[in-house]
């Protein structure tokens, strides 16, 4: 998924491992609350009035997806509560909460 | 002494005990920040209470890898503390996108003696752990797996939180607000606006696993010694303001991106697209191919610099750490963890002071605000703060431009041919040159940038 490759390869340069998403977030614990804690405001918002879906572009973990246009699906279990997606909609629309009582992500490491 | 935990009782079912002002102090995150207050009010014969909404501190923290010690070696036994390796070695690499690396290495011989400059390579889940440890030692309690979700307010001062659990009101005459990046409650209550995205960055990591043997062979280290990289340029971050690191630890290496979320909103990569052709670059793949990766892991990182900064006392409560926007990065310096201690050790202070004289008002810890911005804390965001609009406004010349003709400056200044030195650097020279806007764009660029070393 992640392959895209714009640098030149250049001679004697091994090959990184190059995890997809999926297997990105397989290596973080997760608890499921069972409930969405991202949303979106006014849905006719993304609907009508956005176009750059810019959430999507953001997320580091696939969670908000809009392939084709529309209102965008939310992934919440993917959710790695970065907030990247809350300062990066331009029409303020998305809705971020906490997961609650000690739900979501995990960090081991962090 | 210590009143370890009223976690994990309280079900829905059971009668939940009343802790109404049974705390002088409640602290919103159990983060190097609210750690740092708690611990600094505790030591002073307070009982502070620390609401974690991970499951234990340091589960929901994310931070690039280094920790800067200076406030934390006089909080702690510090020896005690769960530490990975002090940096030895700092490096800056130019990176262009066609592959090319020109990088500048420091290595003092004192940094490998005690105290190691202050400067260490640590693991958040283990490090705030026990960082949390000290203050319930010292005599705070802490709740995990609680989230504060608002503030309670009456007559316009705040008086307590509202948490996540069942009747989970609880009222202190003090409340330290240090939730971080995202700072919801902070927000929600009006005490401080969201930040606009120029001023946010997005940050994606993976901690990959090899033997200790293979990091000290390919990073040249011995003993505790570790290597700070930090890598500028298209050929880390694309076309972004930004940059990636690499940190050692003992057996892992922490490794990634961090970039504007202006940048990445019109990117057409992902964060964890930019991470792995940053991984891939040939100054890069060397250093971390093989091994495993451990954890993946992401957050948003306050840059705004002291624009930023929220209004830091308020009737009842005060702001630390990320939460008030105190992290520095003056692309050479890149600090947050130092800031946070400091901001919260300041703001246990001023709060030991104000309820000393039993007040909690806006006047009695005006003494926090002051303190912070005599510190270094302060005066280091205002004396940087130019520099993230700036890189900003420069985008194309330094993170595109420069890094391609230094590459292409070095070639030409060590090409083996048969053309005299001289000509090759003449023709180093004007690639610079040309780069920066010939010898008068080159010193209008060298007066914008003349802080940065300074």
């Amino acid at each position: 998924m992640s392959k895209a490759q714009s640098t030149p390869k250049v001679p004697d340069t091994p090959d990184v491992e190059s995890a997809s998403i999926e297997d990105r977030l397989y290596t973080v614990k997760y608890k499921d609350s069972g409930e969405s804690h991202l949303g979106i405001q006014i849905p006719g918002i993304c609907d009508e009035k956005c176009t750059t879906y810019e959430c999507t572009n953001v997320c580091p973990a696939d969670v908000w997806r809009a392939d084709e246009g529309g209102i965008p699906t939310i992934a919440y279990e993917n959710c790695l509560e970065c907030g990247s997606c809350r300062f990066a909609c331009p029409h303020g629309n998305v809705e971020w909460e906490y997961p609650e009582t000690g739900n979501g992500v995990s960090y081991k490491y962090g | 002494m210590s009143q370890q935990a009223v976690q994990e009782t309280d079900t829905a079912t059971e009668e939940v005990p009343n802790y109404d002002n049974d705390f002088d102090t409640i602290v919103v995150g159990a983060g190097l920040a609210g750690t740092a207050a708690a611990l600094t009010l505790a030591r002073q014969g307070y009982d502070p209470l620390v609401i974690e909404r991970g499951p234990s501190p340091g589960t929901k923290n994310v931070f690039g890898g280094v920790l800067y010690t200076p406030r934390i070696r006089e909080l702690t036994d510090f020896a005690d503390a769960p530490k990975e390796r002090y940096v030895s070695k700092k490096t800056y690499s130019m990176l262009s996108e066609e592959g090319d690396e020109t990088s500048l290495s420091i290595a003092p011989s004192s940094w490998r003696e005690e105290p190691h400059n202050d400067s260490w390579m640590v693991l958040r889940g283990d490090f705030d752990e026990w960082f949390a440890e000290q203050a319930v030692e010292a005599g705070a309690t802490l709740v995990t797996e609680t989230t504060v979700t608002d503030l309670i307010e009456e007559n316009g001062e705040i008086v307590g939180v509202r948490t996540d659990r069942p009747d989970g009101e609880l009222r202190a005459p003090m409340v330290v607000l240090a939730e971080g990046a995202n700072s919801l409650v902070s927000e929600g209550s009006g005490l401080k606006q969201q930040d606009s995205r120029d001023n946010v960055a997005v940050s994606v990591k993976e901690v990959r696993k090899y033997d200790r043997d293979t990091i000290e062979d390919r990073f040249h280290l011995d003993g505790q010694a570790g290597l700070a990289a930090h890598y500028f340029g298209d050929g880390a971050v694309g076309d972004a303001v930004g940059g990636g690191f690499l940190y050692t630890n003992k057996r892992t290496v922490s490794i990634g991106v961090v970039y504007s979320i202006e940048d990445a909103a019109h990117g057409d990569k992902t964060p964890d697209e930019v991470l792995a052709e940053f991984k891939q670059h040939p100054a890069v793949a060397p250093l971390v191919r093989g091994g495993r990766m451990l954890e993946y892991s992401a957050h948003a990182i306050p840059e705004g610099g002291p624009d930023s900064m929220p209004d830091l006392v308020h009737d009842g409560a005060v702001i630390v750490g990320d939460a008030a926007g105190l992290v520095l990065n003056s692309g050479i310096h890149l600090e947050g963890t130092n800031m946070a201690v400091e901001s919260g050790y300041h703001a246990g202070q001023a709060i030991a002071d104000a309820l000393d004289n039993g007040r909690t008002d806006e006047a009695a810890l005006a003494s926090y605000e002051t303190e912070l911005r005599n510190s270094y804390v302060v005066k280091n965001l205002d004396h940087y703060g130019w520099f993230m609009d700036t890189a900003a406004d420069e985008k194309e010349f330094l993170f595109d431009d420069l890094p391609r003709a230094l590459g292409q400056a070095g070639e030409e200044y060590f090409k083996m041919d048969d053309t005299p030195k001289e000509e090759h650097v003449s023709a180093a020279k004007q690639r610079i040159l040309t780069a920066t806007g010939g010898w008068f764009g080159a010193a209008r660029k060298a007066w914008k940038f003349r802080k940065m070393l300074s």
